[in-house]
C-alpha cells in the first residue's frame, strides 16, 4: 500500500514545481471534492453525534429542572456511583467471556469439520449458518417459547430425559447464561464462515511437510493451523467483541435486564438511563465510555491484525 | 403492521387535498398487544376525518407504551410534535415534570366548562392519573385493573366449588394448596419488570396500603406493615406453602402456562381477558382480587395527553380530536372491541354495552370490580422507583432476601431516587 502511494505521487511531485498556483490548490482540492458526499454523511452522522455526545456527557439536566448544567466530569462520578452500571459492566464482563472463546472455539471446530466441498457438508454448513440469518429480535422471540418455565421445548425435552428444567430466565444466577447460549448459538456459525475462508488460504506446502516430518492431527492443528489462522482470529476475536457491546437485543426482548438486574448490558443500561429514567447525562457519559473501548479495541487489534498479518505471509 | 402509518398518511395526504384552512395534526398511539386494535384505531381516526373538514388527523402506529414515549419525546424535540398522543396513564406525572406535555386547563376554560365538571362522568379510580398538581394533564381513554383467573376444571378435580373463587388471602392459599400437584402450580403471579410493580401495588392495596401518595410524586409507601405483608405473602406462597413457581415468570409465560394447564390460578389484567378467552381450551372463570384487609385494585392502561410547540390552530384541532376519542360512545364501541373498560360511566348505560355484558359475564366481573379500584401509582422517576421495588421482590421470588430486607432496600433505593425532587419541592423551605 505504502509503496504504491509512492510511486503514484513521485510524478506528482514533480510536476508541481511547474504548474501554477491555481493548478495546484485544484489538485489539493479535488480528492476532497470526490471525498465530500461520504464525508459529509460522516460529519453529520458519526462525528458531530460523538461530538454531542462528549459535550452532553459534561452536562446535566435534573429531571424536573429545566435548565442543562455545566458538571465537569460530575456525570462520570455519579456513573461509577451507580451500583447498577457497576453490575452492568460485570454483566457485559461474563458475557464477554462465556460468549467469545466458546463461540470461537465452535466456530474453528465446525470449519475444520467441515472444510473440505462435499454436497453434505454443504448442506451441514447451510444448517449452522442459519441462526445468524435470523434477526437477533427473531431469535430472541423464538427463544422465548423454547426457555418457557414448565411448557418450554427445553423443559419438555428435559422432562422426558427425566430431568426437571430450570426458570431458564427468572433466575438471577441462570438468566445470564441463557443468554450466552443464544448468543453462542447465534454466533458460531457466523464466525464459521471466516475461518472457512482462512482455512482455504492456509499454504499447502507448510501442511504437508509438517505431515512428512511425522506430526500427528493434534500438532499439526496446535502448532501449524492455528498459529497459520491467527490473523483470522484476531479478526474475528475483533468482531465478536464489538458484538458483546453492540448487541442487546435479546436482553430486551426476553428479560429487559432482569431478574434484579442479572441481565443488564451496559448498552442496556444506557437505554434505561435515556430513556426511562430521563437522565441524558449519565447515558451519554456511559456512552463515550463505550464508544472509548471500542475504539481502543478497534486500533490495537488493528495493528496486531497488520502484524499477524506479516508473521504469517 | 408497517404499512399502517403510510395508510394513515395516505389517507391524510388524499383527504385534505380539497380543503382550505384544514388543520393537520399527528396521533400517535401504540398497541400494546394486538394488531387488530392498530387497524380499529385507524379505522375510527378516518371516521373522524370524514365526520368534519376542520381537523385532518394522521394516525400514526407508534409500537408500545415505552416506544411512544420515546417517539413522541424524539418528534417533539425535532419540532413536530404530535397533537395527541396515547400514553401510559401513569407516564403523565413525569412528562409533566419534564415539561413534555401541556396543560389542558385553558381548553377547558374556552369551552366554559370546569376540571370538575369534565371529569364527572369519569370513574373515580382514573382521575388521579389525569391531574398533576391540581392541574388537568390528561383524559383517561382506555382501562384495566388486575382479576384472578381461574380453572374450573381444576377447581372440580381439586374438590373445590368451581362457582366459589378464593375470596381472601386465606382462602386462596388453601386453595392453591388443593390445587398444587407434581406438574402443576396452584398459583402464580406475572413478575416481569412493569408487571411485577403492579402485581405488589394490587396486593398491598389488599391489603389495606396505598403504595404511593396520590397527591405529590416524592413519596412511595415501600417499608410498611401493609407491603412487608404483601412481600411475605409472595415469598411464603414460593417458599413455605409452595404453590407458587420459584424464580420470575413473566407476564407471557404466566399466561401460557395457564392456557396449558400448568397453573390453576393467577393474577393478571382484565386487558388479556379476550386473549384468555379464545385461546383457552378448558373452562376457566375470572374473579375479584382475593383481599386481606380489603377489595381493592389499582388501574392500569392509557390516558391521551398533548405535546408542547403546537400551535395554537393544532392545539384546538387535538382539543377537538381528544374530545371525540373520549366521547361515551367512541369510548363504549373502543371498549367492546378490545376488553378495556371504559373510563366513562355512561357507555354502560347505553344498550350496547348492556346487551354486550349479558354476553360476557367476564367483563361484568371487571365492571363490579371497578368501585374498589384506586389510581395506578405514578412518582418522580416512576420507571426506575417501580423498579427499586421489583429487583427486590425479584430476590425474594428467588429466594436471594427475606422480605422484611427487601422492602427496606427497596424504600431506601426508592428515597434516594426521588431526593432531588423532593429537595425541589417539599424540602424547599422559605
Amino acid at each position: 500500500m505504502t509503496t504504491i502511494a509512492a510511486h503514484a505521487s513521485s510524478p506528482a511531485a514533480l510536476g508541481q514545481r511547474r504548474r501554477p498556483l491555481r493548478t495546484r490548490l485544484a489538485r489539493r482540492t479535488w480528492p476532497f471534492l470526490l471525498l465530500a458526499p461520504s464525508l459529509l454523511m460522516l460529519a453529520a452522522f458519526t462525528y458531530w453525534p460523538i461530538v454531542r455526545v462528549a459535550w452532553e456527557s459534561l452536562h446535566d439536566k435534573p429531571h424536573g429542572t429545566r435548565e442543562s448544567l455545566f458538571v465537569g466530569l460530575g456525570n462520570y462520578s455519579a456513573l461509577f456511583a451507580d451500583k447498577a452500571f457497576t453490575q452492568s459492566v460485570v454483566n457485559n464482563l461474563v458475557y464477554a467471556a462465556g460468549t467469545v472463546p466458546a463461540s470461537m472455539a465452535l466456530a474453528l471446530l465446525f470449519a475444520l469439520a467441515l472444510q473440505r466441498s462435499t454436497r453434505f457438508n454443504a448442506v451441514v454448513r447451510a444448517l449452522l449458518l442459519f441462526p445468524s440469518m435470523v434477526p437477533l429480535v427473531a431469535a430472541a422471540s423464538l427463544f422465548f417459547f423454547i426457555f418457557l418455565p414448565g411448557v418450554g421445548l427445553l423443559d419438555h425435552y428435559l422432562a422426558k430425559l427425566g430431568l426437571r428444567g430450570a426458570n431458564w430466565l427468572g433466575d438471577p444466577d441462570i438468566a445470564l447464561w441463557s443468554l450466552i447460549g443464544i448468543t453462542i448459538w447465534k454466533n458460531a456459525g457466523y464466525y464459521m464462515l471466516f475461518y472457512l475462508a482462512g482455512l482455504q488460504t492456509l499454504p499447502g506446502d507448510v501442511l504437508e511437510a509438517a505431515t512428512i516430518d511425522g506430526a500427528n492431527g493434534w500438532q499439526r492443528l496446535r502448532h501449524v493451523i492455528v498459529p497459520l489462522l491467527a490473523p483470522t482470529t484476531a479478526f474475528v476475536l475483533v468482531i465478536a467483541l464489538i458484538n458483546v457491546l453492540t448487541q442487546v437485543d435479546h436482553v430486551i426482548v426476553l428479560t429487559k435486564g432482569g431478574p434484579s438486574n442479572s441481565t443488564k448490558l451496559v448498552l442496556y443500561y444506557i437505554f434505561e438511563q435515556a430513556h426511562e429514567n430521563f437522565a441524558a447525562g449519565k447515558a451519554a457519559a456511559a456512552s463515550l465510555l463505550s464508544v472509548s473501548f471500542l475504539l481502543a479495541l478497534s486500533v490495537v487489534s488493528l495493528k496486531t491484525m497488520e502484524r499477524g498479518a506479516h508473521a504469517a505471509s | 403492521m408497517r404499512w399502517l402509518p403510510s395508510l394513515a398518511a395516505a389517507v391524510a395526504v388524499l383527504a385534505p387535498a380539497f380543503a382550505g384552512a384544514q388543520t393537520k395534526i399527528d396521533f400517535f398511539f401504540p398497541v400494546p398487544v394486538d394488531g387488530k386494535l392498530a387497524r380499529e384505531m385507524a379505522r375510527l381516526t378516518k371516521t373522524y376525518n370524514d365526520s368534519q373538514k376542520e381537523v385532518a388527523v394522521t394516525a400514526v402506529y407508534t409500537g408500545s407504551y415505552d416506544d411512544t414515549k420515546l417517539k413522541a419525546q424524539a418528534a417533539a424535540n425535532a419540532g413536530k410534535s404530535p397533537a395527541v398522543v396515547l400514553m401510559s396513564a401513569n407516564f403523565v406525572l413525569d412528562l409533566k415534570i419534564a415539561g413534555d406535555i401541556v396543560s389542558l386547563e385553558p381548553m377547558l376554560k374556552a369551552d366554559g366548562t370546569t376540571r370538575a365538571r369534565f371529569l364527572e362522568d369519569f370513574w373515580p379510580a382514573v382521575q388521579p392519573n389525569a391531574v398533576v398538581d391540581g392541574d388537568l394533564y390528561a383524559v383517561p381513554f382506555q382501562n384495566s385493573t388486575p382479576l384472578l383467573y381461574y380453572n374450573k376444571e381444576h377447581f372440580k378435580e381439586a374438590g373445590l366449588d368451581p362457582e366459589k373463587p378464593p375470596r381472601t388471602w386465606a382462602e386462596l392459599v388453601d386453595a392453591a394448596k388443593k390445587l398444587t400437584k407434581a406438574d402443576r402450580m396452584g398459583f402464580g403471579l406475572p413478575e416481569g419488570y412493569d408487571y411485577m410493580g403492579w402485581m405488589m401495588q394490587t396486593l398491598t392495596m389488599s391489603n389495606g396500603g396505598r403504595y404511593f401518595n396520590e397527591d405529590y410524586g416524592g413519596e412511595v409507601y415501600y417499608d410498611t406493615p401493609s407491603m412487608l405483608g404483601a412481600a411475605q405473602l409472595v415469598e411464603d406462597l414460593v417458599f413455605k406453602h409452595k404453590v407458587m413457581q420459584q424464580g420470575v415468570v413473566e407476564g407471557g409465560a404466566l399466561s401460557t402456562n395457564f392456557l396449558a394447564g400448568k397453573v390453576s390460578m393467577m393474577l393478571l389484567s382484565t386487558g388479556s381477558l379476550s386473549f384468555v378467552r379464545e385461546n383457552m381450551k378448558q373452562p376457566f372463570g375470572v374473579a375479584f382480587v382475593p383481599r386481606n384487609v380489603r377489595n381493592a385494585v389499582p388501574i392500569g392502561g392509557g390516558s391521551l395527553v398533548m405535546f408542547k410547540g403546537l400551535s395554537e390552530e393544532q392545539k384546538q384541532a387535538g382539543w377537538k380530536f381528544a374530545k371525540w376519542l373520549s366521547s361515551t360512545e367512541t369510548l363504549g364501541g373502543w371498549s367492546r372491541f378490545t376488553g378495556y373498560f371504559s373510563p366513562r360511566k355512561s357507555p354502560y348505560d347505553t344498550a350496547e354495552m348492556k346487551e354486550f355484558m349479558t354476553r360476557n359475564p367476564e367483563a361484568k366481573v371487571a365492571l363490579d370490580q371497578l368501585p374498589h379500584a384506586g389510581p395506578w401509582f405514578a412518582t418522580y422517576q416512576t420507571v426506575a422507583v417501580r423498579k427499586a421495588l421489583e429487583d427486590e421482590i425479584q430476590a425474594v421470588l428467588n429466594g436471594k432476601k427475606k422480605a422484611p430486607q427487601a422492602i427496606k432496600d427497596a424504600q431506601k433505593n426508592a428515597d434516594a431516587l426521588m431526593k432531588p425532587y423532593v429537595d425541589l419541592t417539599a424540602l424547599r423551605l422559605p
